[in-house]
């Protein structure tokens, strides 16, 4: 092969000039949806009423109706959580680290991804709530004055866990928020729909793509992409401190922040792969985001993947080298017990499967890739089940085992989560440009003066 | 303006020459000057005069007004339910203060044993049982029955009125209408008998109504009987020494015992008087134990305790006995000149036995004559009784017999043969009436009798009972009747005492004590009928008939005073002591039964008895001591018959026996002889409520009136797959015994710390060995200077029986379940004894293990909740807020011990489509204890309403309070005294030893998390130093 690594190769494809980026980026907003949007839409929308449905359950008669049982206190709905937080990486990951890190190539994907992000951590934070006895009082974890001088209890890491991911929500929020600024003034000056124009003029908060405005606004991307890098590795970290600080065996380990964060960028990328092999079809974008943005994913997936592998074989040399019977036990019922079924699925999903990206051919295959990530996603819920389930159904005194079986009110509630997420994707897809305009404008040919001055033939 | 100036002018006042505000101020207006004296104008501080125009109210009245209006509207509007009235006692009953607890002692009915009991009621309401701790035979401790006996009281699903059959069911119908009809049929009964089936009847007052009724209706015949009874062991007794009445046992100074097929402390004789002798021998204080050789075919709670267990098929139990004679007379320790055609060491090669144990048996029993006792158990036929008899006999082991006391029967039961005369007479319409007195023949009698259809032959049948029942439905006349608590009567058991029942609450609805009943219809005339009847008659025969027989000094009302106060008077029975044996009867009572195939033994169940209690759930949710399942009956088969016959648990077989056939689920018990199959019986109830219906299967329909080996052994019975499967609940998950990964896991984590008596003696520390240093800790631990509450558990002690966890569950309101939750793994006991296995499926050793919040120093689950809702008290208590909780279930996650029970659903509601939220069953809760909502967490809080009582009764008294003030349910309940609760820092005090024990240690200690329950390391009675 003969790549010329003296020329940086361009983060688009197609050489398409500012105005058919714009074009191709605000068209799906300016149009009417078609049958397919609705199509998509009350797919999603069912998923997420059959989660209502069984929220509703819950609510009325109890959380009993799921399957959780006396030494398994926690089961899918915290499987569930730790999923979609573990999916909300992904876009914070691209839009921050990658951003300082100057990675060219994020820019078509970033706006996406940080959506998606949102959109994860509000299905992940349902489940925090949802999953109490009596979700009415979850007020209690805040802390909040009151007259009882009843105070929340600053040791426990589900205290940690409300501010982190509350924290990493609003932050994600608002920076996503302040990259939408200057394609909300873009949209306004596009549209010629009134009611389209008070909208977007009210959220652009009055953007005139001045100098000064553009110097404002790099600013304060980059010192947000700053303050969200580190919440990138803090939040995944306070999740698995749920289970690290605790004293089960399968829980208590000092591995878990690295691999829970390697796990849940691996998780991310997954579900961003996902869906952008969907979006870019859809849309048109091929050219925006390109086999090259997805080859570079796959690369992430395949790195991050193998630590999670990694993590899966010093647990064991871990439990092994402690000495420790109880911790021992643990994972060797992981692997052999009655939950052997998950486990195998988990490693041969997360472990195995994604060992095909070494080669550039699947990492460049759009049917390869799919299955690959479908199957990272399908894994990773199962890296939570089993981290969460195993450890608990056979823990110190083997006179409170018991087996563990989800219900059909768990996995409504897990198809309810999907049918958010899914829904807010699509209608983020007709309501908001889903590539940021003023970031690829910035990286199309051209754009920026180059030492060769102006165009490379 | 020119207004004031003018008024001004005519008060001539001059301008003030200093600070003014107005003019009239400047030029000194009277009006203003006075207006300045005061703080507000006028009007606006005036009292209200309706009087006058409403504008002139004053702004304080408007105020005043406008709260009040806006208060009025706010109540009145406000959704406010009137949940009825708290109205303080008009005219205060003078034993009752609120809030304290008063104790009345009664007598326990729910079995033939009547052991005293002392009833806790607050205003009124009985609310809790517990033994009368001055009662000879229970003294202070009463089994999970009679605790759980309280439900019965308030099940909602008594009869409330008297029925009367109709072609379409059953109508309410008035007492006086149901006596007069009854009255005129018994009347006319003539020469017809008037049959009366009754169970065991232990009172000599009810004696003497019954007799008062033969007097009247001439014709009427008792038939007295129980499903489970010792009538092979009173005809063996009568055989040997010519008394059917035989002696009860002191098991407390047996050295030697040798149980065979006896579960005497499960379910024969008083198990709770067993259960605290048998304890008292193996004391690891006095540093003495007795041996226990079980030798069974089911496993039982006996045999779980048994030092040296064997298996053996109960048809061979006869020649056992022989061999064993045999060869102590072979080996000079006995002589006696029986025939020698049983030899020990054939036997032991035929049936497999292991040879050493039985080498160990011989050789204790030669070296312990005198000091040992062979039993054999109820279910076994007459001539092991005889054989048994002899050879105790034989080694000079009637020492063993205790003198003081011996058994009464009042009313000899019916035999099985008399019961056919019955049946017999009722198909041949010579039976007018049955009466049946609180009994249920329909379900207890086997289907053979077919009593269930004659019954449609018998003019008039009555039943008298608490609740619907299989006999009541084919009743015409069904009659509710008082329950324990709300009853008259006296008990006689045994010789030297009668115990004394009195009711602590009136009828909670129109039911009549029975014996009343049938005293009104002696009398012919319903309007005799009072409240008083029976309590008058009962005083009356005690004034006319038994205190003469007591030759007391004090008055005979002073007496009977006395002894209600107490529960119970001792008498000067004589007791006849046992006379030498009759050896003939052994050459008699020689027979071999060969059999190949399998043996049906048919047990009564450990929980609901003989079904009495089947509709309580409180014992359908207790688990079975041995195979932790709740909610069902099954037939137990060992592993090597599952395996041979290609069964799994929970597969459906058909058990068939003669032609009788049942269809139920298997379950492979670990340590029961092969090719037997163990049911139990009390299950499958028809008709008798909400809670019992759909529980289990009705083996009743295996019996046969015509006995096998003996009333409940079957030999020759079969057993097929049916295909299908039923789900058996079982309260702990069954670990494959073949599994190296977990077995004898709670060995490998020292759960169960275990030793033998020698090893003790040679090395008593030797439990501290394994003991994991305590490790430093960064943060300095909080100081339990002053209180500090711990408890210990003996497990030497500790039987497994499972009446401490109906104690909890009555004291603390814990919620039945049901099947359902049980499969999920959700029950809500706050007490649970763990049971573990090791060793071989066929030769288990079992390990019991009482299993309750530790209250750990370092609580795993404090740190971990988000919203403190689970604290630590200064007194050493892991509390939980209930009011707090918001049901994260992390803390339960942390808890190495899984102690902590969450409110999956509210159960009270979700069991039985809210059976438990029947307002009558609320009377029955302990006030003193919340009843947890939906979505809470809760576990044992070590009585924390109890250590509050005791603390305001110090603080009343002004003394600190002691750690001897508090007893835990639990602690209360546990008829061998296994568990200690008192204050870990007191150091003089009895409880301290055992914090200190040699013996001692901690579940799970290496996690640091340090408990507060101490165990007492179980010892193994054997021959060797090595487990």
């Amino acid at each position: 092969m003969n790549i010329d690594y003296s020329q940086e190769a361009p983060a688009i494809a197609g050489r398409l000039s500012l105005a058919e980026i714009e074009e191709l980026v605000a068209r799906p907003l300016d149009t009417k949806p078609d049958r397919k949007y609705f199509i998509a839409l009350s797919i999603s929308g069912s998923l997420l009423l059959i989660g209502a449905v069984c929220l509703a359950f819950s609510f009325y008669y109890g959380i009993g109706l799921w399957g959780n049982n006396q030494p398994v206190g926690w089961a899918v709905p915290i499987v569930n959580f730790v999923f979609w937080v573990g999916i909300g990486h992904a876009g914070t990951l691209i839009s921050a680290i990658l951003f300082l890190l100057r990675q060219k190539w994020r820019t078509g994907i970033a706006r996406f991804a940080e959506a998606m992000t949102i959109f994860a951590v509000m299905c992940a934070g349902i489940f925090p709530v949802i999953h109490t006895g009596r979700p009415w009082l979850a007020g209690y974890l805040l802390p909040y004055p009151n007259q009882h001088s009843l105070w929340v209890n600053f040791t426990s890491p589900l205290l940690w866990d409300v501010f982190a991911v509350s924290t990493y929500f609003t932050v994600s929020l608002v920076f996503w928020y302040i990259g939408l600024i200057p394609d909300f003034a873009t949209l306004r000056d596009r549209t010629t729909s009134k009611i389209k124009k008070t909208i977007y003029s009210i959220f652009s908060l009055g953007w005139r793509h001045s100098s000064r405005h553009w110097q404002h606004y790099e600013k304060a991307y980059m010192l947000l992409a700053g303050f969200a890098t580190p919440l990138v590795l803090s939040v995944h970290t306070i999740v698995s401190f749920d289970f690290a600080v605790s004293i089960l065996p399968g829980w208590h380990t000092t591995i878990f922040p690295p691999y829970f964060v390697a796990g849940a960028i691996f998780s991310g990328f997954a579900m961003v792969v996902t869906v952008l092999v969907f979006v870019r079809k859809i849309f048109n974008l091929e050219n925006i985001i390109t086999m090259d943005h997805l080859e570079k994913m796959n690369k992430v997936i395949l790195a991050t993947g193998m630590m999670v592998g990694y993590a899966y074989g010093m647990e064991f040399f871990i439990a092994w080298y402690s000495g420790v019977q109880a911790e021992q036990f643990v994972f060797i019922n992981r692997a052999f017990g009655p939950y052997a079924w998950a486990y195998w699925i988990m490693v041969s999903c997360n472990v195995i499967f994604p060992q095909l990206f070494w080669f550039r051919k699947f990492r460049r295959s759009i049917p390869v890739m799919m299955v690959i990530v479908i199957l990272v996603n399908v894994g990773m819920w199962f890296e939570r089940f089993v981290i969460t389930v195993t450890s608990l159904h056979r823990d110190f005194l083997p006179s409170s085992w018991a087996y563990y079986t989800p219900t059909i009110f768990d996995m409504g509630i897990l198809l309810g989560s999907f049918g958010l997420f899914f829904t807010l994707v699509i209608l983020f897809t007709k309501s908001l440009p889903v590539v940021s305009i003023s970031e690829v404008k910035a990286v199309a040919e051209g754009a920026q003066p180059t030492h060769h001055g102006g165009h490379h033939e | 303006m020119s207004d004031y100036r003018e008024e001004n002018k005519q008060h001539n006042n001059n301008p003030d020459p200093n600070y003014w505000r107005s003019f009239e101020e400047l030029y000194r207006n009277e009006k203003t000057l006075e207006a300045r004296h005061h703080e507000f104008a006028d009007g606006v501080t005036d009292d209200f005069d309706p009087n006058e125009n409403l504008s002139a109210i004053s702004r304080r009245k408007f105020l005043a007004l406008l709260g009040a209006s806006a208060a009025l509207a706010g109540v009145a509007c406000s959704d406010y339910r009137d949940k009825g009235e708290i109205v303080p006692y008009n005219v205060k009953p003078e034993e009752i203060i609120l809030g304290i607890p008063n104790y009345y002692a009664s007598t326990c009915t729910a079995c033939a044993n009547s052991c005293g009991i002392l009833i806790k009621t607050r205003e009124g309401r009985p609310i809790k049982i517990d033994g009368n701790p001055e009662h000879p035979v229970n003294q202070g401790k009463i089994c999970a029955k009679g605790q759980a006996n309280i439900l019965n009281l308030y099940d909602p699903e008594r009869i409330q009125q008297p029925l009367k059959k109709t072609s379409t069911g059953f109508d309410t119908i008035e007492w006086n209408k149901s006596d007069k009809d009854i009255i005129a049929a018994l009347s006319m009964a003539g020469s017809k008998e008037i049959a009366i089936l009754t169970h065991t009847i232990t009172s000599p007052t009810t004696v003497k109504v019954l007799d008062d009724f033969k007097v009247k209706f001439p014709s009427a015949k008792i038939y007295s009987y129980e499903l489970f009874n010792s009538s092979n062991r009173n005809s063996a007794w009568l055989k040997c020494y010519g008394s059917g009445s035989f002696p009860l046992i002191k098991w407390n100074e047996a050295k030697v015992i040798v149980s065979l097929d006896s579960d005497f402390l499960g379910v024969e004789g008083n198990t709770v008087e067993n259960k605290r002798l048998f304890a008292e021998g193996r004391d690891v204080n006095k540093k003495s134990f007795s041996r226990l050789y079980v030798v069974e075919s089911a496993m039982t709670l006996t045999g779980i305790n048994a030092d040296y267990r064997m298996r053996l098929k109960p048809e061979n139990q006869f020649a056992f006995v022989m061999s064993l004679m045999n060869e102590l007379n072979k080996k000079g320790v006995i002589s006696t000149s029986l025939s020698s055609e049983y030899n020990l060491e054939s036997f032991v090669q035929k049936f497999n036995l292991d040879k050493e144990k039985v080498n160990h048996l011989v050789n204790d029993l030669a070296s312990n004559k005198g000091k040992s006792i062979v039993y054999a158990g109820d279910l076994l036929p007459e001539n092991v009784h005889i054989a048994v008899n002899i050879l105790n006999d034989l080694l000079g082991n009637k020492t063993l017999y205790r003198n003081d006391s011996s058994e009464v029967n009042l009313i000899n039961l019916s035999s099985l043969n008399e019961l056919k005369e019955l049946t017999d007479k009722i198909s041949n319409g010579q039976v007018a009436a049955v009466i049946h007195l609180d009994c249920n023949p329909v379900y207890h009698f086997p289907n053979d009798l077919n009593y269930k259809n004659l019954l449609s032959k018998v003019p008039t049948v009555v039943t008298l009972t608490e609740r619907m029942n299989e006999t009541a439905q084919f009743s015409n006349y069904v009659l509710p009747i008082n329950h324990n608590f709300e009853s008259w009567g006296d008990a006689k058991t045994r010789t030297g005492l009668i115990s004394l029942q009195q009711p602590v609450i009136a009828p909670l609805h129109n039911t009549r004590q029975k014996e009343a009943i049938l005293l009104t219809w002696i009398s012919t005339n319903p309007e005799t009928y009072s409240e008083t009847l029976y309590h008058d008659y009962l005083k009356n025969n005690w004034e006319t008939n038994i205190y003469p027989t007591l030759k007391s000094k004090i008055d005979f009302k002073q007496l009977w005073f006395g002894a209600l106060h107490d529960g119970f008077v001792l008498t000067n029975d004589s007791t006849s002591s046992v006379g030498s044996v009759n050896l003939a009867a052994l050459n008699a009572s020689i027979s071999n039964v060969e059999s190949n195939g399998m043996t049906l033994i048919l047990r009564e169940s450990y929980q609901v008895g003989d079904g009495r209690f089947a509709n309580n759930g409180w014992l359908q949710e207790l688990p079975h001591p041995v195979s932790k399942i709740t909610w069902d009956n099954y037939a137990a088969l060992s592993h090597n018959t599952a395996k041979s016959l290609n069964l799994e648990n929970d597969d459906l077989v058909e058990v068939s026996v003669d032609g009788r056939k049942l269809t139920l689920p298997v379950f492979i018990q670990a340590g029961n002889a092969d090719d037997t199959i163990t049911i139990e019986l009390g299950y499958g109830r028809e008709f008798s409520g909400i809670v019992a219906s759909g529980v289990g299967f009705n083996a009743n329909s295996l019996l046969s009136s015509k006995p096998g080996l003996s009333n409940w052994i079957y030999t020759n019975a079969s057993i097929t797959k049916a295909g299908g499967k039923y789900p058996l609940a079982s309260s702990q998950e069954h670990h494959a015994f073949d599994n190296p990964r977990i077995q004898d896991l709670h060995i490998k984590r020292h759960i169960i710390q275990e030793g033998t008596v020698a090893l003790y003696e040679k090395k008593p520390d030797f439990i501290q060995e394994h003991r994991p240093k305590e490790l430093e800790s960064v943060y300095t631990p909080f100081q339990y200077n002053e209180m500090k509450w711990g408890m210990a558990i003996d497990l030497n002690k500790c039987l497994g029986c499972g009446d401490c966890v109906v104690a909890c569950n009555v004291e603390n309101n814990v919620p039945v379940v049901g099947k359902d939750q049980v499969l999920k793994s959700r029950e809500m006991q706050w007490l649970r004894i763990d049971r573990y296995y090791s060793g071989s499926p066929d030769d288990p050793r079992v390990s019991v293990q009482p299993m309750l919040c530790q209250h750990c120093d370092q609580a795993p689950c404090e740190n971990v909740c988000p919203v403190v809702a689970t604290t630590h008290s200064p007194d050493g208590l892991n509390q939980m807020v209930y009011n707090r909780c918001v049901g994260t279930r992390y803390c339960s996650n942390n808890c190495p011990y899984k102690v902590r029970r969450f409110n999956f659903f509210n159960f009270r509601d979700h069991f039985r489509d809210g059976y438990q939220e029947s307002s009558i069953l609320t009377l029955m809760f302990n006030p003193e204890v919340t009843v947890r909502s939906r979505g809470v967490m809760e576990k044992c809080t070590f009585c924390v309403q109890r250590i509050e009582e005791a603390r305001s009764e110090a603080t009343r008294r002004g003394t600190p309070i002691k750690g001897t003030d508090v007893k835990t349910a639990c602690q209360e309940a546990c008829p061998t005294n296994a568990i200690q609760f008192g204050d870990i820092n007191s150091k003089d005090s009895e409880f301290y030893k055992y914090r200190t024990h040699e013996l001692g240690y901690y579940v799970l200690e290496e996690l640091n998390v340090r408990p507060n329950v101490t165990y007492i390391a179980k010892l193994r009675n054997i021959h060797t130093e090595e487990l």
